[in-house]
């Protein structure tokens, strides 16, 4: 009986080993797998940012560094005090890298030395038998060659957030950099290149038994932006004279971005400075707000600049005849409200050429109560307002185009006829950023749907030629015709705009967005915002350009210029003064 | 002596009773033994030390310890039954008072430079005394409750104080092997099966009397994933271990749950998971074989001894070696909680190994004594 309780016992031992050894073989082996493998990732070189030039504006510098894996060390404080003769190390960083160690797993490497010289590597290298755990590992540090004048556009890179569960596990690694703004985050995922992979045994105490190299880092791929920094410096040089201000020049054939400036700009020290913001003289220079990118951060109302909207969707959908005059008596009375227009003695009856060449508000006022805020927002949204582009450029704000739905969902409260007269001159509700401006004087100028582009596209990924705008020629053509009389006929607004005769003519719309309502202008900060959107040659539109100076008074008086003196500079680039415009087009 | 014996011829001589000794058995054991080294070595990276040299000399010391208690006569043992039995009963009662603390328990005793463990002790006087106890009661009395009683209290004294100490898995293992004696000399079936009634309604009381760490085993070993890196991870690890070997095993020295540590105790308790992720299914099965072949051998020699202390002696041996066999096994792959029992003759350890090499000696010369039958009067004079 004891035989037979022996040989069941022993049965279900032998049953029991089958089924853990054969039947849950590949269940035990995934776990044990998983016990003592870790993967570890190696972050790829980050591709390098070139301007249209092949300068480098962001690059990558590898210098030598020494690190200490706490894990091989042995005593820790011991091998420190050995390395300190080599490289200096005082007192307080052993201490501090000792504290480091303790805080972190084993394995992972522990910064002893930055950017150490060559002989210095050399003889910790020679010594390395009496230094367990030092290391010395090359180590790209990400470096910045074009200054104030592409720092907003390039942006920068720094540690990554707090990685989420899903994400690239290559983020959790130390040495890792991300883009956090400007191209460096627009275009993370070209730059970044792909990790490598080293799969690491470890033991139960997580030290290292051996390692398999299970790929190589693929570094990033370089890409060239469309701007030049020649002409960044130049367009920021000019900018600098403004307090706070923004421009964006675009191609009005391709859409590339040709110039962006924000200003005031930020040199990279300006991030790392130890006293950011502590100091009476940083706190006034940050007062201006020199890390945003007006150019796509900056979110304004835009004035007379969006009669062009108005004008455009009044003639598409019939709500005014091309030739139809308007009276205006200095306001316009809706509801028992009076809207003035800018010129109080009124501009008497004007067709739309008139209107836009002289800015007529009760033109727009009407012609906006006639068209209905629908289609206004829609034709605002056609001309590439309300939106962010695919640019390359990371953290573009969107702006407003106001419409009933958006006001239930923002307010709560139904549509009044007077808010969309008041987003018939751009004012209201309506925000827009400069580069949608420029955007939407670039198809405005060439009637075609651009995109606008940051980055020259390789021949593989060239995107298809932009498509004309569902709108009748006609009617953009009348709009033009606008816009070129109210820089080059008398009364016009944006008459210092005009560019010399031989460069062609040059189109363009003024505007003066109100900060204040009743602006009795006493304080800097309240005073209008001055806006100019124009393109140039006018026979042959070829650059687009949108300015606005903050609180700098009227678009006439200060954008205007300044969008001439851009756009002079630019024909003059491409061709020395003296040759006849067309003969350097292709 | 041998004309004290009524039946049969008792060899005599020492030559007569080396011949006696059953050789094969032997044979089995250093076998057994020597699969053992061979696993301390992979255990310390192909090394022969720390455990495998050690382990070799005790192997060779056991082996002739167990000749030598063979070839002595019987007779000294039944006399030194009770005795051996008290001996173990007060260094049982002495570490309770003495002994010094390990891992949160109490089993040693420091002699000095030595380490004694008493209840290595105790379980041989266990069955020694249980063997003379039935050897001087008349066949008749055997299930009377009163002779029932009387080896009763023999066994739950030692089980209470190992108890204390507090080892549940000697104790699990002195209440197994002495009830089974019990069952063997002849006590009435019904005993046991009141004993497991009885047992069933008090366990609720016993889980309240255990203590912490031992509630956490079973609670552990019922869900040893609710815990992964707490009391469960022995479990867990050794369970992957022994599945990871799959068919053939990962070969010798290329066992990675053991190599890099993630296997607990891969040189004691945790020896056989080791084995089985080196060896594999093959490996593992064949080894529960030969401690298969080992227990069918002593139960063999029980069944063919006239003398009913000698059986005795030899199914007491057997069923300790099974029992351990057995437990330490079903911990090993999951099946029972983890009691901190040694795989016999594999597992590092000189106290296990000389316990185990001294019970095998014992039946030994039960089995050469065989058929020798002790008188009532002779008895009286041993006593």
């Amino acid at each position: 009986m004891l035989g037979l309780g022996q040989t069941g016992a022993l049965g279900l031992l032998g049953a029991r080993l089958y089924h853990l050894q054969v039947t849950e073989r590949e269940h035990y082996a995934r776990l044990a797998e998983a016990n003592r493998t870790r993967t570890l990732a190696i972050p790829a070189l980050r591709g390098r940012i070139l301007d249209r030039t092949g300068r480098v504006l962001a690059g990558n510098e590898t210098s030598i560094r020494v690190v200490v894996v706490p894990a091989l060390a042995g005593r820790l404080q011991d091998v420190l005090r050995a390395l300190a003769r080599l490289v200096p190390l005082g007192e307080d960083e052993q201490a501090a890298i000792v504290d480091r160690a303790r805080r972190q797993p084993p394995n992972l490497p522990v910064v002893v030395a930055d950017e150490i010289a060559f002989e210095d590597a050399a003889r910790i290298n020679l010594l390395s038998s009496d230094l367990p755990g030092v290391l010395t590992e090359h180590f790209a540090r990400r470096v910045y060659h074009g200054g104030a004048a592409v720092n907003h556009i390039v942006g920068y890179v720094g540690a990554p957030e707090r990685p989420a569960l899903g994400d690239d596990p290559v983020l959790r690694h130390p040495d890792v950099r991300v883009g956090k703004t400007g191209a460096e985050l627009g275009l993370e995922t070209t730059l970044r290149g792909h990790a490598g992979r080293i799969r690491r045994e470890v033991d139960a105490r997580g030290r290292i038994v051996r390692s398999f190299d299970d790929g190589r880092a693929i570094t990033g791929t370089d890409v060239t932006l469309t701007i030049d920094l020649e002409v960044q410096k130049r367009v920021m040089q000019r900018m600098s004279q403004e307090r706070r201000a923004a421009l964006v020049a675009l191609d009005c054939r391709e859409g590339e971005i040709v110039a962006m400036a924000s200003t005031p700009g930020y040199e990279h020290s300006d991030l790392s400075s130890p006293g950011r913001g502590t100091t009476e003289k940083s706190n006034s220079r940050l007062a201006d707000e020199p890390f945003i990118d007006r150019t796509i951060r900056g979110l304004y109302p835009p004035g007379s600049t969006y009669k062009i909207v108005t004008a455009l969707a009044a003639l598409e959908s019939g709500a005014v005849a091309p030739d139809e005059p308007l009276p205006c008596s200095g306001a316009f009375e809706l509801a028992g409200h009076t809207f003035n227009c800018w010129k109080r003695s009124g501009h008497g009856s004007s067709n739309l050429v008139r209107a836009l060449a002289q800015s007529c508000d009760c033109y727009f006022y009407e012609a906006a109560r006639r068209t209905g805020i629908e289609r206004l927002a829609a034709t605002a949204r056609l001309l590439g307002f309300g939106r962010t582009y695919d640019c390359g450029l990371a953290l573009q704000r969107s702006g407003i185009v106001p419409d009933p739905d958006w006001k239930r969902g923002r307010y709560g409260r139904s549509w009044v006829t007077g808010e969309t007269v008041l987003a018939g001159i751009g004012q209201g509700f309506v925000l827009t950023n400069p580069l949608q401006l420029a955007v939407m004087i670039a198809r405005a100028a060439s009637g075609l749907a651009i995109e606008p582009t940051l980055v020259i596209a390789r021949p593989e990924d060239a995107r298809g030629d932009a498509l004309p705008l569902p709108v009748e020629r006609r009617h953009l053509d009348l709009v033009r015709r606008g816009l070129v009389a109210a820089v080059n006929e008398d009364g016009g607004t944006g008459a210092s705009a005009r560019l010399d005769q031989e460069m062609g003519e040059l189109a363009g719309k003024t505007g003066t967005a109100q900060v204040k309502r009743f602006s009795a202008a006493t304080r800097w900060t309240e005073r209008d915002h001055s806006l100019f959107v124009g393109y140039a040659p006018v026979a042959a539109p070829r650059y687009a350009i949108a300015a606005i100076v903050e609180h700098a008074g009227s678009g006439g008086a200060v954008a205007a210029p300044l969008v001439r003196e851009v756009m002079q500079f630019l024909f003059d680039r491409d061709a020395p003064p003296g040759k006849p415009v067309g003969s350097r087009r292709s | 002596m041998g004309q004290h014996s009524s039946g049969g011829q008792l060899p005599a001589t020492i030559a007569e009773r080396l011949v006696a000794v059953n050789w094969p058995l032997l044979a089995l054991v250093a076998l057994i033994a020597i699969v053992g080294i061979a696993q301390l070595q992979s255990a310390a990276g192909g090394s022969m030390s720390p455990w495998a040299d050690k382990q070799a000399w005790r192997l060779v010391f056991g082996l002739a310890l167990v000749i030598l208690l063979a070839i002595l006569p019987i007779r000294l043992w039944i006399g030194l039954a009770y005795p051996a039995y008290a001996a173990g009963l007060v260094l049982l009662v002495l570490v309770v008072v003495a002994g010094n603390e390990a891992l949160g328990a109490r089993r040693w005793l420091k002699l000095g430079e030595l380490s004694l463990q008493p209840s290595e002790v105790m379980k041989i006087g266990l069955v020694l005394a249980l063997a003379r106890y039935y050897l001087w009661l008349p066949p008749e009395r055997v299930s009377q409750p009163l002779w029932v009683a009387i080896p009763l209290v023999l066994i739950v004294i030692p089980v209470a104080l190992v108890l204390t100490q507090p080892d549940l898995g000697t104790a699990t293992l002195f209440a197994a092997v002495g009830f089974a004696l019990m069952f063997l000399a002849g006590v009435s079936m019904l005993y046991f099966l009141g004993g497991a009634m009885g047992l069933a309604i008090a366990s609720p009381l016993i889980w309240m009397g255990l203590h912490d760490y031992q509630r956490r085993r079973v609670t552990t070993f019922l869900s040893p994933d609710a815990d992964p890196l707490g009391a469960g991870y022995h479990i867990t690890q050794s369970k992957i271990a022994v599945g990871s070997g799959g068919w053939s095993g990962l070969g010798h020295l290329g066992g990675l749950q053991s190599h890099l540590d993630f296997l607990p105790e891969k040189h004691t308790d945790f020896a056989f998971a080791m084995f089985a992720e080196e060896w594999g299914f093959v490996g593992a099965a064949s080894l529960l074989a030969l401690y298969g072949v080992l227990i069918a051998m002593l139960i063999a020699m029980a069944l063919a001894c006239r003398s009913g202390f000698s059986r005795i002696v030899i199914a007491g041996t057997c069923i300790s070696i099974s029992i351990y066999v057995v437990i330490n096994v079903a911990m090993v792959t999951g099946l029972v909680p983890v009691v901190g029992v040694p795989l016999p003759l594999v597992s590092y350890g000189g106290t296990a190994m000389i316990t185990v090499m001294i019970s095998l000696g014992l039946a030994m010369c039960a089995w050469v004594n065989r058929r020798a039958v002790i008188r009532p009067d002779e008895l009286r004079a041993l006593i």
